[in-house]
């Protein structure tokens, strides 16, 4: 158990001796998870609005698929992506492979059902007496919408923090897309699996604190948003 | 004799294809007080959503000052305000609930206007304007919620049970703003309720509704 130990004392000293390689790995987690996160909201939130809002053929096979993409499995989706922007995919010319771009748009494509099922759920399950409310307050139709997006602000948020806590844990996408290449992609969690490989369980633990502490963040946020939500 | 403000003419609807109101003719005058009693179902708030544009009839026409069948139109529906049986209060600040209607027709927030209306309906601005929707009792949200109709110094106020369910400071108050809207603006009102001698009490002529149809205006 000494080494645990000794790991975890030496994990406190990288953290608070602000050691440039652990910062690394934070500061490009940090970097993909927010671009990630940016894109999710940017191309989720209108989608699940759509979908929640709107009647239209083949809506109920959407709300399946999206449902079903809940649990996609992260290292089907590296190997989707990285097969998409190898030099031999479809997407290849863009050199996004081994980059930060390139592993936001997997983790993008890991947090976009997330998204897009909570809002169409909010929207759904929006109270029925908005609507006649709004109209009969003078509202136009655009601004009804926008009005309705701003009641389940809440609930938006609480797909965002989902979302990202999902982003932030993954290890499959970052691993295959963005290739684990120290001082440049490598991220909290594919760092946690190297150093443990090689084992220096030191840069694990100090990782692996920091990311308890987004998670605890995470939950947290949820914890509030939900019972804000509820009201 | 000027032109009513409301005239309906031959109007029916249904829903899922069942009758539930048949007005062959009914005139509404301006500035007049009008109340709708009649038992559950008797199509009381078919007839109000009507009334707010919210619905367009099956059939016939809902003339308002003269234009027909004006349901579409933002602009009419903007010269009515109808407070329903079970208000919906947005989730932000009181100040910002009151003032929602005036930021749709591009208003800037008048605080003046909102602390005004606030003591119309007897809610101390100074405790009231800056509380979150959750924080209010089911009277006092009522009142926030007519606070909103009021703002707008609507043409036309529609009250579909305002005093359902509320304590009697909340009733009377309710009745005194919907007085002063008249007296300060001319709005013309309609109010449905169960309570008779409330509705004898505040309104000019009270029309009876059993089954869709008009009893007896008296």
């Amino acid at each position: 158990m000494d080494y645990l130990l000794d790991g975890l004392l030496q994990a406190f000293v990288l953290l608070f001796t602000g050691n440039e390689e652990t910062y690394s790995a934070v500061s490009v987690t940090v970097m993909v998870s927010s671009l990630s996160i940016v894109c999710c909201l940017g191309i989720g939130a209108p989608l699940g609005f759509l979908l929640g809002h709107s009647e239209f053929p083949g809506r109920k096979a959407l709300r399946m698929l999206t449902d079903t993409m809940l649990s996609f499995p992260t290292v089907v989706i590296g190997l989707l992506v990285y097969a998409m922007l190898s030099s031999k995919g479809p997407l290849g010319g863009l050199g996004l492979l081994f980059t930060i771009p390139g592993i936001a748009v997997g983790q993008t494509l890991l947090g976009l059902p997330i998204v897009i099922a909570m809002t169409a759920s909010a929207v759904e399950n929006m109270d029925a007496r908005l609507k006649p409310t709004l109209r009969t307050l003078g509202a136009s139709p655009r601004q009804v919408l926008l009005t309705t997006l701003w009641e389940a602000r809440f609930h938006m948020a609480l797909a965002a923090v989902a979302a990202y806590g999902r982003i932030v844990s993954e290890i499959g996408i970052s691993m295959m897309v963005g290739g684990n290449i120290k001082w440049h992609t490598r991220t909290i969690t594919t760092a946690i699996a190297l150093e443990t490989g090689k084992g220096q369980f030191a840069m694990g633990i100090a990782l692996g604190l920091v990311l308890l502490l987004v998670a605890f963040i995470v939950n947290l946020s949820v914890v509030g948003l939900r019972r804000m939500a509820e009201r | 004799m000027s032109m009513p403000l409301y005239q309906l003419r031959d109007v029916i609807q249904e829903y899922g294809g069942r009758e539930v109101l048949c007005v062959p003719e009914l005139d509404l005058p301006v500035g007049r007080i009008t109340g709708l009693a009649g038992p559950n179902g008797s199509g009381k708030s078919t007839l109000m959503r009507l009334l707010a544009f919210l619905e367009i009839p099956l059939r016939g026409v809902v003339r308002f000052a003269g234009n027909g069948n004006a349901g579409s139109d933002c602009g009419v529906r903007r010269e009515v305000s109808l407070l329903t049986q079970e208000p919906y209060l947005l989730k932000r600040s009181v100040a910002a609930n009151v003032a929602y209607g005036l930021k749709v027709r591009g208003h800037g927030p008048s605080k003046e206007r909102v602390g005004h209306v606030l003591e119309m309906v007897g809610l101390d601005p100074k405790l009231f304007m800056h509380r979150a929707w959750y924080e209010l009792s089911g009277g006092e949200a009522q009142r926030v919620v007519l606070a909103a109709r009021l703002v707008l110094q609507p043409k036309v106020l529609l009250l579909d049970e305002p005093t359902a369910s509320l304590d009697e400071v909340s009733v009377e108050r309710i009745h005194h703003a919907a007085m002063a809207a008249r007296e300060q603006w001319g709005t013309t009102l309609v109010v449905v309720s169960h309570d008779m001698g409330w509705l004898r009490n505040m309104c000019d002529e009270i029309i009876h509704l059993r089954g869709g149809r008009i009893q007896q205006p008296s």
